[in-house]
């Protein structure tokens, strides 16, 4: 409780089926390689972006079966990247300056910060106190916490940064840590990771990528989105899928035992107030850690009026840099260059994942995987119901074909305006419940940011991501589904289900 | 100023706009063959066309055996070089059609070329690997509606990488300005643009190498992979309880 430190070690096989994945994985991802590598040249397919589809779908089987630890593989598909010829050099060595991992680095100074001063263990005691008698409960509680917090702080990163040091905290209370995962854990990292990227998608606001979204909608249709139009349909929509997926999470997918159930420190809660009780009232270091996490807070709060006030955005992680910096101050800061725990083996991985999802967009072949999967199907004079099925299906899952939303939306929504206006439908039915699923980068750690930074915990898998993220996304397309045949046509955004043309 | 005034200029305002000699619609389409050179043929419809000369700019240094495919009659043509752009001089006669399509067919050559490094630089491409550079600027006051340009490539041969598409989409197109596809069982690339006035330019340069691909990666990978199965046999060995 007292360090979060990330170790570089491998993470052990656990059963006999991760031990035949691993041994597997490696043939297997060369095999597909070579199969992708080697397959006829598709019609609006580059060379280059062939290749780099190969390269990404080698470091993906070897990323989900783990034959090396996942900075090993990624580290090979940054050379892969070069030696195929999918990106240069320098493209490739600029991804470990990018915003995300620059981000994540400050994340886990700024984390450092309050492990060190026992903020992060005062708040995490007080949550398990008030809320935590029942793992169900802890968990329960992070969902109220992001669903206050979504609105406030669109920068999804900026909230898994702030909410990092709680939930490693709140992890170890239950026994879960680095080295020993349990389902506790994996319920707690991935249903964060759930509420950080689908309660975006409650506000038009929620993320740039919404805006974007609205933007296309209005410019392509003439049809305006409203604030609350937005509402309306995407917050039920949100905050029903995290609580059936906190339900789904501990009771079906990572089945929490009754001895994870409890706080795992040994005497109980009586440890528990006894280790609250002796932390006393908050000390100096405290209330300056306060005041620096308010500092870095307030900017990710007001990033829309800094040009006004500073003629200049500060962006993310440049605020999470001011709050860094403050941290490190001699003599007035808090924290020590060396007692910053920094686990460069994770930005490691994290900059060979960007590397094959910026391939992927720059070569053109998410773009043309996305096309492909609309491509296959014939919509004509099918009902409403079955259409609108296939656009919301193929708009939640092609999140696993690239690493941007916003990439994905200004592919997406215009193909989905323009089928819906060559189909006869009102486009704005297909458009609005499409757009909701555009923050639902939720089925792998290389899906989005907050996924890389919580992945880095290494208190799960690629596959347990792979397996929480896409019951999620299944049961968002489930809950669409149902919305467009009743709430969503008694409100007048779509016809009826089984209307033809 | 009187109201006769304010009218008589708004009726020649309007009358301008509508008589205004506009290329609606510009496509060029370009077989390239192994050798670098190509046949290109362009079809250019014109609404307003007026007695007198259209120069129609091509987006090539060279063109040789200019000729028209079709046209209405007394339309004439004359190839011509200015600078380090050729361009086609189309005279309309005094009868022309207020809307006018016409087809043309030329050659240009070193359409895919190698590029050499300057001297004393590394090669930037390997072996094999062949440029193929396209820059259309609309170089005469009539605006263009919408450019196309149709590239085939040589049978056997595709696109590896679009290194340059210029300029950027802006934020009402949904289009891509270089759009790879198939075109008669070869690939190819289409660049595209809409609205050109006088100075407006597009280009796209693309890196073209033979589709058959090595099987070098074959030869390295497999032997790896059935080196691993063995080397690694032991990781699913059964383990003591």
């Amino acid at each position: 409780m007292e360090k979060m430190s990330l170790s570089s070690k491998a993470r052990p096989a656990q059963s006999g089926t991760e031990r035949w994945m691993r041994y597997l994985g490696f043939p297997g991802g060369i095999a597909l390689f070579l199969l992708i590598l080697y397959l006829p040249p598709g019609a609006g397919l580059s060379a280059a972006a062939q290749a780099g589809a190969a390269c990404f779908a080698l470091a993906l089987v070897w990323w989900v079966t783990e034959p090396f630890p996942t900075y090993v593989t990624s580290l090979v598909l940054m050379f892969l990247l070069l030696v195929t010829r999918v990106a240069n050099d320098k493209t490739i060595m600029y991804v470990l300056g990018m915003d995300v991992i620059w981000l994540n680095l400050l994340a886990f100074i700024l984390s450092s910060m309050l492990v060190k001063v026992k903020l992060a263990k005062r708040m995490a005691l007080w949550l398990i106190l008030k809320f935590g008698r029942k793992a169900s409960w802890a968990l329960l509680a992070f969902i109220i916490l992001h669903m206050i917090l979504a609105p406030l702080i669109p920068a999804t990163a900026a909230r898994a940064v702030m909410t990092l040091p709680l939930i490693i905290v709140v992890a170890a209370i239950y026994g879960a840590t680095e080295d020993t995962n349990n389902n506790f854990g994996r319920n707690l990292l991935l249903l964060n990771l759930c509420c950080i990227s689908v309660l975006s998608s409650m506000t038009m606001t929620g993320s740039a990528a919404n805006l974007i979204a609205v933007g296309l909608i209005q410019t392509m249709t003439d049809q305006r989105v409203y604030y609350m139009d937005w509402v309306k349909v995407g917050t039920p929509l949100a905050i029903v899928t995290i609580l059936i997926m906190w339900m789904v999470g501990q009771k079906l997918l990572f089945r929490i035992p009754q001895e994870q159930q409890v706080p795992q420190l040994a005497g109980g809660f009586g440890v528990i107030e006894k280790e609250y009780g002796a932390l006393g009232p908050l000390n100096r270091d405290e209330k300056k850690a306060i005041a620096i996490f308010a500092v870095v807070l307030a900017m990710w709060m007001t990033d829309v009026f800094h040009m006004r006030w500073f003629g200049v955005e500060i962006s993310a992680p440049f605020a999470a840099l001011l709050g860094a910096v403050l941290a490190l101050l001699p003599r007035y800061g808090v924290l020590q260059w060396s007692e910053a725990e920094i686990p460069w083996h994770l930005l490691i991985f994290s900059a060979g994942a960007y590397a094959g999802g910026l391939a992927l967009d720059d070569t053109g072949a998410a773009a043309w995987g996305v096309k492909w999967l609309f491509g296959g199907f014939d919509l004509k004079n099918v009902p409403f119901g079955v259409s609108y099925t296939i656009v919301i299906a193929v708009m939640m899952y092609s999140h696993l074909l690239t690493t941007s939303k916003t990439v994905r939306t200004i592919i997406m929504i215009p193909i989905v305006i323009t089928l819906a206006k060559a189909l006869g439908w009102n486009p704005i039915s297909f458009a609005l419940p499409a757009a909701l699923c555009i923050d639902w980068v939720v089925g792998l750690p290389i899906s989005g940011k907050p996924n890389v930074i919580l992945f880095s915990t290494n208190q799960y898998s690629v596959a347990d991501n792979f397996k929480y993220g896409i019951t999620t996304c299944t049961v968002g397309v489930l809950l669409l589904v149902l919305s467009a045949m009743t709430w969503f046509n008694w409100i007048g955004l779509t016809p009826s289900f089984w209307a033809v043309r | 100023m009187s109201r006769t005034t304010i009218a008589a200029i708004a009726c020649w305002f309007v009358c301008g706009l509508a008589l205004a000699v506009e290329i609606k619609d510009y496509q060029t389409r370009l077989e390239v063959a192994d050798d670098g050179s190509a046949q290109g043929s362009a079809t250019i419809n014109v609404t307003g066309a007026k007695a007198g000369r259209l120069r129609l700019p091509v987006g090539f240094a060279e063109l040789s055996d200019v000729h028209i495919a079709s046209a209405p009659p007394d339309v004439t043509i004359e190839p011509g070089k200015s600078g380090r752009q050729a361009f086609i001089d189309v005279t309309f006669p005094e009868n022309a059609t207020a809307e006018t399509t016409l087809s043309l067919t030329y050659r240009v050559t070193g359409v895919l070329y190698v590029q050499k490094p300057e001297e004393g630089q590394k090669s930037a491409f390997p072996a094999g690997s062949r440029l193929l550079r396209h820059a259309f600027v609309n170089t005469q006051e009539t605006p263009i509606g919408q450019y196309r340009m149709t590239v085939l490539l040589p049978n056997g041969h595709i696109v590896h990488a679009i290194r340059e598409q210029l300029p950027r989409p802006g934020r009402k197109e949904f289009q891509p300005r270089v759009e790879l596809d198939r075109f008669a069982g070869r690939q190819g690339a289409q660049l595209q643009f809409s609205g050109l006035r006088q100075g407006d330019r597009t280009s796209m340069e693309m890196e073209v190498v033979e589709e058959q691909r090595s099987i070098f990666w074959l030869l390295a990978l497999l032997p790896l992979a059935l080196g691993y199965l063995f080397a690694f046999r032991d990781t699913v060995k059964s383990q003591p309880a």
